[in-house]
């Protein structure tokens, strides 16, 4: 380990060696115990940490009655907001991906149902033929060899 | 009871079970978002946003992804966060307005001590202003850069914790909280050297000797 490495640590995790990743504690604990330097350094992150620790937070009277008599919104959601909560999970696991996917397919489904009972007009605009095997007989009946050629 | 089961009795609604929450964990909750904002009133109702959001959201709450102090945290951060970007300039005056207040009076209650104290004015006021460009520093310090440093150094978080509370990667809290210290040391810095160069840094500097 080096000089500006362990510098690095200090930095990132403090002086208090119980904070140091748990992999490099033992590797840092060394480098203090050979090098003056890194002594040096753990001091000055101390007197910084020191320096810190004396600015002093106010305390707020008021603030926990405050919080505790504050209105809390009723518990139960309303119908769209639970249809949501379903469709949508916190958990994003993705366990529950089914609910948003079958929720897409629905207006396929939906196509799909309509589509069966009602033609909507479709098929009817060809009064000579009512049906698609007998178009296919009648053009079976043609002779398509002299276009061949 | 643990913070899960009152969290699960929360999610049923039961309010005793929230105000027990609220008392556990309001004053970390509240001295994060003074750290952040530097005004009570703002604090204030942050802390109590913070926990109508926990009475509304309990049952999103996972107890296998993060610990309920850590989740709290993180719904302080945001609001602070959001708060700070409508806010910044009016911000840092106030804060530094409200800090200088309260370093005064930290100050005179100090003074009433200072006949029985073994250090001598040099250090007090050498330390003093160490601790005043420090507070001014810190509101000085970008966001980001203030934030993991409240939550590694004050709140106590892992620096993998507070990478979850601020929604950043673990390398990115060590380079912020590194460049962090490097510039509050610098401007503690520029203080010992001001001091050193003052026309009576040199009787100080004696004086410290002589109390050596």
């Amino acid at each position: 380990m080096t000089l500006e490495e362990f510098g690095k640590i200090i930095e990132s995790y403090g002086s208090s060696s119980e904070r140091w990743p748990v992999d490099m504690r033992e590797e840092c604990e060394n480098f203090i115990a050979d090098n003056s330097e890194a002594r040096e350094l753990v001091n000055r992150q101390l007197e910084l940490e020191m320096l810190m620790d004396q600015i002093a937070v106010p305390e707020f009277p008021g603030l926990e009655a405050r919080v505790l008599d504050q209105q809390l919104p009723s518990r139960k959601l309303a119908p769209l907001d639970q249809f949501l909560e379903w469709l949508l999970p916190a958990d994003k696991s993705g366990k529950q991906f089914w609910r948003p996917a079958m929720v897409a397919c629905l207006p396929l489904i939906f196509g799909i149902i309509i589509g069966n009972f009602y033609n909507f007009g479709v098929g009817l605009q060809g009064e000579s033929f009512e049906y698609w095997d007998d178009e296919l007989y009648i053009l079976s009946l043609n002779d398509y060899t002299e276009n061949l050629f | 009871m643990t913070d899960e089961e009152l969290m699960l009795a929360v999610c049923e609604g039961d309010q005793s079970a929230y105000q027990t929450l609220v008392k556990r964990h309001l004053k970390p909750i509240s001295h994060y978002a003074f750290r952040l904002l530097g005004n009570n009133k703002d604090t204030e109702d942050i802390a109590q946003e913070t926990f109508l959001r926990l009475w509304i959201n309990a049952c999103r709450w996972q107890a296998d992804k993060a610990k309920l102090s850590t989740w709290l945290h993180r719904i302080t951060h945001n609001l602070c966060v959001d708060y700070l970007r409508k806010h910044s300039r009016v911000q840092t005056r106030a804060y530094l307005e409200e800090e200088e207040d309260n370093r005064g009076q930290a100050l005179e209650s100090y003074d009433g001590l200072q006949g029985k104290s073994t250090g001598g004015i040099s250090e007090n006021l050498d330390e003093d202003d160490k601790l005043r460009k420090l507070t001014a520093a810190m509101v000085e310090l970008p966001e980001s850069q203030r934030s993991a440093l409240m939550l590694c150094h004050y709140q106590g978080f892992s620096n993998k914790e507070a990478a979850v509370i601020m929604n950043v990667s673990v390398k990115a809290i060590e380079s912020t909280l590194a460049r962090a210290k490097r510039s509050l040391r610098k401007k503690i810095a520029e203080v010992e050297n001001s001091i050193d160069n003052t026309l009576w840094g040199e009787e100080i500097k004696t004086h410290q000797q002589e109390l050596k």
